[in-house]
Order: C-alpha cells, then structure tokens, then sequence
C-alpha cells in the first residue's frame, strides 16, 4: 500500500492534520491508528480551550487556535454542527491578594499579546457564575475568547469531513516501526503490512517516542496521567470553566453540552502509570476545593471517573515540524495537555511545514525538536501555578 | 441524532433516548466498534452506566458484523459502578463544607 501522506494517529491532531492538507489540494492521504479514532489523549480530555497562556508562544499559537476554532464552527466549514466551540470563558478564581497581583502581571502579558483578559471582581463573579459561592473569592482572572467544544462531535466533525474528502482512516492498525534509507523515511510498517509514503507525519501521543526511536530519533516524551471524573447531567447552570487559582493542582470544573460536569485536579502521579490503575483518593481530593465554591455539588452525584495522559515535553510545549536526519518525516506531538486546543492550529502549521517548507507563525519556528537539542527551551514569562 | 423520526421509536438506551435507528445508522457510518458506539451516541454513558444497552448494543453489532456476540470487545469498567453521591467523598473539615 501506498499513499501521498501517512499521517500516524487518529487523534484530534491527525484529523485536522488531514483535513487541512485536503483543503490545501493534497489528494492522497492516509491515517493510521492503534486503536480507534481519537482513542488515545483526545477521549479523555477535558476540552478546555484558551488562549490565556504565560509564554509569547503559547499565547500567539493559541490565540490563532481560538480563531480558527470559531471558523471552523461555522457550518460552511465542518457540517451543520461544526466544532460546536461555546465560548464561554475561563475564570481563575484567587483568595490571596499576591494572586491578584499576579493576575494583574498576567492580564498586562495577555494583553499585550492581543488577548483581551480581564480582572473581575467577586460580584462580577457571580454573575458570570451563577450559584457559585464568592465570599472567599478576592478577585478573578476572566478570558472571554475562552472556552470548550464537545470532543465526540468535534471528533466526528472531523471524522465525516476527512472521510468525504476521500482521506482513508484505518482504524486498529498499530504502526510497530518506520524505516529509513538515504535520509528518507521509505515506509511503515503496520500489523497489516507495510504502508509506503513520500510524507510521514507522526501525531501518535505518547507512542510517537517510540515510532521515532526506530529510526534513531530521540524524542523526549513522558506520559504523565492526569484523572477527570464526570457527575450526572443537569440543565445549564453556567458556561465558564472555572479554575481556583489557590487551591493548588488547579481544581477545576466545567458543564458540558450534555449537562454533565466535568471536575479534575492535579495529584502526584507517577510518569507512565497505567491508565487502569484506580486512583479512588482522586474523587475526595478534586471535590474538596471545588465544593466550596459550589455548595450544591454535595447533592450531585460522581458517575464515572478516569485517566488520560499529558504527553509531556521537556519545557511543556508541543514538539512540531521537521528533524535534521529526515527530509520527508514531521513531528505534532509532546502538547503536554494542551493538544486539544492546538488541534485546529496545529493542523494549519504542518499543512505550512510539509507544503510550503515553512510555518506562517514565526513563533512556531521555535518549536522543533531543535530546541530541545540545544537545549532552548521555551521559558514561561510568568510562573504559572 | 437527526434523521427521520419514527412515531414509535424503540429506545434501548433508556438514560440518554438513544433509538436502534441511531444505532444502526452509527454503524453504516462507520462506528464498528462498543467504545466509539458509546462516544458518538452517549449510549451506555449515563447514570445506569450501560446496564441495559450495552448487553443490547453488543447484539445489535454483533448481527450487524457477522460476528458472535462473544467477540466484540465490552468498554472499559470505570469506578464507581455506579453513581455515588459528591457529600460522601467530603468528609474533610475545610471550611464551607458540610460533610455528612
């Protein structure tokens, strides 16, 4: 088997990898998945989607990402449903008062890049979100052009347009190795044969460490598990996804299309930890700060709870573009929790790297594997919890 | 889902109204497997957690496939089994909340 471009993983970043390079006129497109479509991080994610980020960056990549996302909403763009982006905003909550200084710092950063955040005070608070309980919020941080989308529609947005626009999906197709002769990656081989391309992109997750190892490429990559637990649904209550800033492990929570709440906190985990091992302690530790600020939620009840991993990079920034060694293999991997929102972005960057040789964002430029050779990394202008 | 609209729908996924007809169209449009079944129509993700529609699900593409019902793959069990209500988990002492 043949194709004009192997994209490895059927993630929310294969499929707007595809579907950019079909709408830029490539033909002959094939993506390969282990397992089935979207089943590795983009499943369990959380949806979050911002701009209001602390390195230039992140910020410049994202804010072309929200763009993108609201264009891609459009039903002219994915089918009458879009991405279904609800920009609905983030709001960060803070009750010590060095946290609103800081918010202060980050509010003048964000809008210096073009990102209209704002600080709210507590009664703006509560009419951005309603029934929330503020007498210990001092102030907190709003991102309007923020949101969420609904991952299983954005999915399968994605999904029908790859398909009608003749991309071939193969789904349960696991890529057990490339291989390489004269600088160029010739193929790879599947559990169902080999698969022969003149462009090889490589969007596997965590999987794409072990992909580039096979042709002698070093790409540092640790799977970090992150746990989100999902309460019964209810009718809208508020649309921002709601973050305490103070709390620590960034307790958060967020209402879905369907009505469910989505609520996560960051607790210590080991790097590559099976996604099959319970954490039951999660559900006591997330729900705690997340409690006091919506009372009501003792009445509601946990449904399920799971894990995802954060592919996670050196200095928490995607790894994209070309390596040295290999004219015709590009690399979208390493977003270390942030590849669902990058997806439309990250679609448009390598479309622009395998076509025209070069991204149209300089500040993605500075995210190639080079970097992380030299030992570059990208540095946070503000320290961010 | 869309689409047409019998005026007697038979549901089997009592949580969240999802019909047979929207199942059998999931198929044709290439969802051949119970976890992308379940994340494209919601079938299974409510508060029974699949109890009665899954066991049906396995069925209906098992026909579908030509397949046993033994040899599709069942969705990953995640905890609790069943839903548990949040006042049980806060038995913490922090402040503005009253644990039970």
């Amino acid at each position: 088997m043949r194709a004009d471009v192997l994209i490895i993983g059927a993630g929310i970043s294969g499929l707007s990898i595809a579907y950019t390079l079909t709408k830029r006129g490539v033909k002959d497109i094939v993506v390969v998945d282990a397992e089935y479509v979207g089943s590795g991080s983009t499943s369990r994610c959380a949806t979050g989607i911002r701009a209001s980020f602390t390195s230039e960056e992140h910020v410049v990549l994202m804010k072309h990402s929200v763009e993108l996302w609201r264009e891609l909403s459009k039903p002219e763009e994915l089918g009458r449903y879009g991405l279904a982006f609800d920009q609905g905003g983030y709001v960060w909550t803070a009750s010590k008062d060095e946290s609103v200084e800081l918010f202060r710092r980050l509010v003048t950063l964000q809008n210096s890049l073009g990102v209209p955040t704002r600080i709210v005070d507590p009664d703006k608070l509560k009419g951005l979100v309603p029934t929330m309980k503020v007498d210990e919020a001092k102030a907190a941080l709003y991102d309007p052009t923020a949101g969420k989308s609904y991952v299983f529609d954005t999915l399968n947005a994605y999904l029908m347009a790859c398909r009608r626009k003749g991309v071939k999906i193969m789904e349960f197709t696991s890529v057990r190795k490339l291989v390489a002769s004269g600088g160029r990656v010739k193929a790879a081989v599947t559990e169902r044969g080999e698969i022969e391309a003149d462009t090889f992109i490589v969007a596997a997750g965590g999987g794409s460490k072990e992909l580039m190892e096979s042709i002698g490429i070093e790409v540092p990559l640790k799977n970090l598990p992150r746990h989100v637990m999902i309460t019964e649904a209810f009718k809208p209550v508020f649309s921002p996804l709601v973050i305490d800033w103070d709390a620590g492990g960034a307790p958060f929570i967020v209402q879905t299309k369907e009505g469910n709440f989505i609520i996560g906190r960051e607790i210590a985990e080991e790097p590559e930890k099976s996604l099959k091992s319970v954490r039951i302690d999660f559900i006591p530790t997330a729900i705690a700060p997340i409690a006091k600020w919506f009372p009501w939620l003792k009445y509601v009840r946990v449904m399920r709870y799971w894990m995802g991993y954060y592919v996670t990079s050196p200095d928490h920034h995607p790894i994209y573009g070309p390596v040295e060694e290999y004219e015709n293999v590009y690399l979208a991997c390493g977003y270390s929790g942030h590849g669902y929102m990058l997806a439309p972005v990250t679609g448009k960057l390598i479309a622009e790297w395998v076509l025209d040789g070069r991204p149209s964002i300089p500040q993605a430029e500075r995210l190639t594997l080079r970097r992380i050779r030299e030992g570059k990394l990208i540095e946070e202008l503000a320290i961010v919890g | 889902m869309g689409g047409e609209v019998r005026k007697h729908p038979t549901i089997i996924c009592r949580c969240n109204d999802v019909t047979i007809e929207d199942v059998e169209r999931a198929i044709e449009e290439g969802y051949q497997d119970i976890e992308s079944l379940r994340k494209r129509l919601r079938i299974g993700m409510g508060p029974c957690q699949g109890r009665t529609c899954i066991p049906l699900l396995v069925r209906i593409l098992a026909r579908k496939l030509g397949k046993k019902p033994n040899e599709i793959p069942l969705p990953t069990v995640r905890p609790p089994i069943v839903p548990i209500p949040l006042k049980l988990f806060l038995k913490s002492k922090e402040p503005g909340v009253e644990g039970e």
